[in-house]
Parts: structure tokens; C-alpha cells; sequence
């Protein structure tokens, strides 16, 4: 690679494990400590393996092991949120059903009190016409029977004011009057 | 002149280049902050932004640190 | 007062006989301290992230949440960047991100940082554009002039705009090896000229003029310590940043988005 290309030429001193100690002490006159390349190649080579054993490491299992979590917990709270709301169409369906129930039996009930309403009005007017019927008939056979009484009691006052009539020409002219002779002078009187 | 002191010269007025980045950096954060009082809802998106903007401005300043600390060190 | 440089030194811990590589020469396998910090940052990533994977349980536990949680932040930081093909490249950025700030975090712990040698950044900086080139001309072929001509630009620019873009693409794993490296070496030699300071003040000969002075410089030191993690973690993502900036040039080749 290139960077490793870039230390070799350095790498030349072979001394430098044993003088690194000592330049440390006599405060740092040899440049700085990064750049004495004789240790680049062996930081570079473990770096590179390091983090090519890091980077295989996270790419083939803690990765997809955190994605596979991730993923599953974005699943579990959709799906929970899908659960949770066809439960709640569900309990608004069961609502809507039983409003339309408890509207079904108001109506139920409404019609059952109207029936019931207009069976008793029906035997209520049955029973009426039936007592008005009776009474009717009995109505008209009294009046039939006051009708006959009085027209009886009618012949019968006839018959009285005939006889009175009579009785009363007998007293004032002595003699008795013909009944055909009443009889007009009734009719007369009666038709005034 | 003794060359120590030379060089020594040397690694301060290399480090003198950190001052253009630090008004560079603090001209970022700045502008950032007034902008982010201003809509603070929009602050929280361009935060990568001004890290970035930051680092690419430091680096140069950084540049000129190292370059002071090899001049000492030499 | 000793040499702030003295931390990074190479000091041989186990000799392994050096090996023949054709091609390449003599190269001394032995391990050093740097070697050492490498392989523990290696081990550190791996018992995390088998740690964070053993139960891979729906209801994370504590060390699962970590690790989903810097999975998932780089998962998003390539996806956003590189786009759908992100994914494909996500294992290499992830690698190189935990990679880079397991080394930086050990360097505040251990007494050596593998990240403050050039040998380390240079490798990993050359590992990052080599794999660019190598995807740029296997995904556009010839195409990969179109890197330095950028389109909708007119002839006359592209004199002067082709030979900048050229030396930006050039100058790339300079300032990528460069900026991790001048990082770490600048918090790291700036501990250690502070600690410095505090033997000064005591064996400077001010006697106790020098408690204020070991003081304030102590504070520093924490205050430094404080900067340096944030910039260990910095430094890590900037790089995993640019890794997937470089990446998305070549693979979104012509195609802006």
C-alpha cells in the first residue's frame, strides 16, 4: 500500500531499538519520536491486520447482529401499532354494533309498545262499537217500547177525550153526540 | 546568530499560521451561533456541517502546528 | 523538566522476529507500546460490541443502548451524507470511527496514544482514500475526471478551478493524517507542558510563590483533560465525517444531491 511504500526507505537504521531509550533522555534532540520511520513498518503491518481483524469482526457480526436487532425492533413496534389498531377498528366496529343493537331493540321494543298500543285500542273500539251496538239495541227497544207505550197511552187519551167529549155534548145538549162527529172535531183540534 | 536560536525563531513564527485558522474557526462557530439563534430548529441539522467546516478550517492551522513542533524538534 | 515528547516514544515491549514481506522488505514485527495501545483498542471495541450484541434484545439493556445508540449515529451520519449507498460503506466508516476513538479515549488513560503517531494516521488516512479511489474508478471508470471538472462550469474557469481541485484531492490524506495526528500530539504536549509546569514551580527555586503557580496550573491540566475528551470524540467523527464526504464525491459522481 502506499503508505507502507512510504516507510521503507527509512527503515535503514538498525540501531534504533537500543538508541530510542537514549535519545528520550537526553530531552527529545533527535526529532520528534513519530518520526523515526525504523518503527513505521511494524506499526503499519499490525495496524492493517488489526483493523482488517476489526473491520471483518464488525462487518460479518456486530453489524448485522445491531441491523437484525434494529430490524426486528422496528417490526415489533409496527406490528404492535398494526395490532393495536385493528384492535381499535375492531372495538369501534363492536361499538358500532352495539349502538346498532341497542338501536334494533329501542325500535324492537318501540314497536312492540305500539302494537301492543294499538291491539289494546283495537279491543278497546271492538269493545266499545260492541257496547255501543248494545246499547243502541237497547235504546231503540225502549224507544220502540215508549213509542208503543205512547202510542197506545195516545189511543187511549183519544179514547178518554172521545169519551169525555161525549159526555160533555150529553151534558150541554142532552143528547149524545155521533162518534164520527167527535172524531172530526178532534182531528180539527188536533191539527191546530 | 546561534543556530538554536534560529531555530527556535523559526518553530514560533511557523506556529504564527494557527492564528488565521483559529479566526477561521471562530468565524465557523460564530456565524453558526448567530444563525442558530435565530432558528434554533434548523441548528440541530447542520451540526455535521459546522464539524466539518471546523475541521477542514483547522486542519490548515494544525498544518502549521506540526510544522512548529518539527522546526523545535529538528 | 522532562521532554513533553517523551510520551510518545516507541518502547519495544515484546521482540518478534522480523519478517521478510516480498516487496516490501524487512519489517519488524516486534511489539512496541504503540502496537500494545492498538491491540487493547482493538479488544476494548470488540468486548464492547460483543457485550452490546450478547442478549441483541428488543428491550435493550445498558450496554446495548450504547452501542446501538454510536450505531445508529453513524449509521445515520453515512446514510445522510453518502445516501442510500451508504449502508454498503456504513462497516468501514463504523470501523474506523470506533477504531480511532477507542485509541483516542486510551490515550487519556494509558500513556500512549496510537493516534499521536504519524505511522497510525498516515496508515488509516491512506487506508480512507485508497478505498476511494479504488470505488471512484470501479463505480465511473474513466469518469473519474469529472471529479476535478466540476459541471456547469465554463472552460474558461475550469483552467484555473481543475488544478485547484487537483491539489484539494492531493492535499486530502495529508490533512486527513495530519489533522488527527496535530490533534492529538498538540492536546497531548500541551498536558504535558502544563504537568510540567507544576514540577517547575515547586523545583524552579520561588518557593512558595510556587503553590499559586502548581495551582493554576493544575486547573489547566483538568481544564485540558476536559478539552481533550471532547476533542478525542471530535476527532473521531470528523474523520468518519470526511470519510463518507470523500466516499459520497466518488460514489454520487455527477449527481449532486
Amino acid at each position: 500500500m502506499a503508505a507502507e511504500s512510504m516507510s521503507e526507505p527509512a527503515a535503514v537504521t538498525s540501531t534504533a531499538a537500543t538508541g530510542s531509550t537514549a535519545t528520550a533522555e537526553h530531552s527529545g534532540g533527535g526529532g520528534l519520536p513519530q518520526f523515526r520511520f525504523e518503527y513505521w513498518g511494524g506499526q503499519i503491518a499490525w495496524l492493517l491486520l488489526i483493523f482488517a481483524v476489526l473491520y471483518t469482526l464488525l462487518a460479518r457480526v456486530f453489524v448485522p447482529r445491531i441491523r437484525r436487532v434494529l430490524d426486528l425492533r422496528a417490526a415489533t413496534i409496527s406490528t404492535a401499532v398494526e395490532q393495536a389498531k385493528a384492535v381499535q377498528v375492531q372495538a369501534d366496529a363492536q361499538a358500532e354494533a352495539a349502538k346498532a343493537d341497542i338501536e334494533k331493540a329501542r325500535a324492537q321494543s318501540r314497536a312492540l309498545a305500539a302494537d301492543a298500543k294499538a291491539k289494546a285500542t283495537a279491543e278497546l273500539n271492538l269493545r266499545q262499537a260492541a257496547e255501543d251496538a248494545r246499547l243502541a239495541g237497547e235504546l231503540a227497544e225502549a224507544e220502540t217500547r215508549i213509542r208503543t207505550l205512547r202510542d197506545a197511552a195516545m189511543t187511549n187519551v183519544s179514547g178518554i177525550a172521545t169519551e169525555i167529549a161525549q159526555s160533555i155534548v150529553e151534558r150541554l145538549s142532552g143528547e149524545p153526540a155521533s162518534a164520527t162527529d167527535l172524531k172530526a172535531a178532534q182531528s180539527a183540534q188536533g191539527a191546530n | 546568530m546561534d543556530p538554536a536560536a534560529a531555530k527556535y525563531i523559526g518553530a514560533g513564527l511557523a506556529t504564527l499560521g494557527m492564528i488565521g485558522a483559529g479566526i477561521g474557526v471562530g468565524t465557523i462557530f460564530g456565524n453558526f451561533l448567530s444563525g442558530a439563534t435565530r432558528n434554533p430548529s434548523a441548528a440541530g441539522g447542520q451540526f455535521t456541517n459546522l464539524i466539518l467546516g471546523a475541521a477542514l478550517t483547522e486542519a490548515l492551522g494544525i498544518l502549521a502546528f506540526v510544522l512548529g513542533l518539527v522546526i523545535l524538534f529538528s | 523538566m522532562a521532554s513533553p515528547m517523551h510520551q510518545f516514544e516507541i518502547q519495544p515491549v515484546l521482540a518478534l522476529p522480523t519478517v521478510n514481506i516480498p516487496g516490501l522488505g524487512m519489517i519488524d514485527l516486534s511489539i512496541n507500546n504503540s502496537i500494545l495501545s492498538m491491540l487493547i483498542a482493538a479488544g476494548v471495541v470488540i468486548v464492547l460490541m460483543t457485550l452490546a450484541t450478547a442478549r441483541a434484545a428488543v428491550v435493550p439493556g445498558r450496554v446495548q443502548v450504547i452501542g446501538e445508540g454510536v450505531f445508529g449515529y453513524i449509521d445515520d451520519l453515512a446514510t445522510s451524507i453518502i445516501g442510500h449507498e451508504g449502508r454498503s460503506f456504513f462497516p468501514f466508516v463504523f470501523t474506523l470511527f470506533l477504531f480511532i476513538l477507542t485509541m483516542n479515549f486510551l490515550g487519556l488513560f494509558l500513556m500512549f496514544t496510537a493516534t499521536a503517531q504519524l505511522a497510525v494516521t498516515a496508515t488509516l488516512a491512506a487506508m480512507t482514500i485508497l478505498l476511494v479511489l479504488v470505488v471512484g474508478f470501479v463505480r465511473n471508470g474513466a469518469n473519474m475526471y469529472k471529479l476535478f471538472v466540476p459541471a456547469g462550469v465554463p472552460w474558461y474557469m475550469l483552467i484555473l478551478v481543475t488544478p485547484i481541485e487537483i491539489i484539494s484531492f492531493l492535499l486530502r490524506p495529508v490533512t486527513l493524517a495530519l489533522r488527527l495526528f496535530g490533534n492529538m500530539l498538540g492536546g497531548h504536549v500541551a498536558l504535558k507542558v502544563f504537568a510540567g509546569f507544576v514540577a517547575l514551580a515547586f523545583g524552579g527555586g520561588i518557593g512558595l510563590l510556587g503553590i499559586p503557580v502548581a495551582t493554576l496550573s493544575l486547573g489547566g491540566i483538568v481544564a485540558l483533560t476536559a478539552l481533550e475528551f471532547l476533542v478525542a470524540f471530535l476527532q473521531a467523527f470528523v474523520f468518519a465525517v470526511l470519510t463518507c464526504v470523500y466516499l459520497n464525491d466518488v460514489v454520487n459522481l455527477g449527481h449532486h444531491h
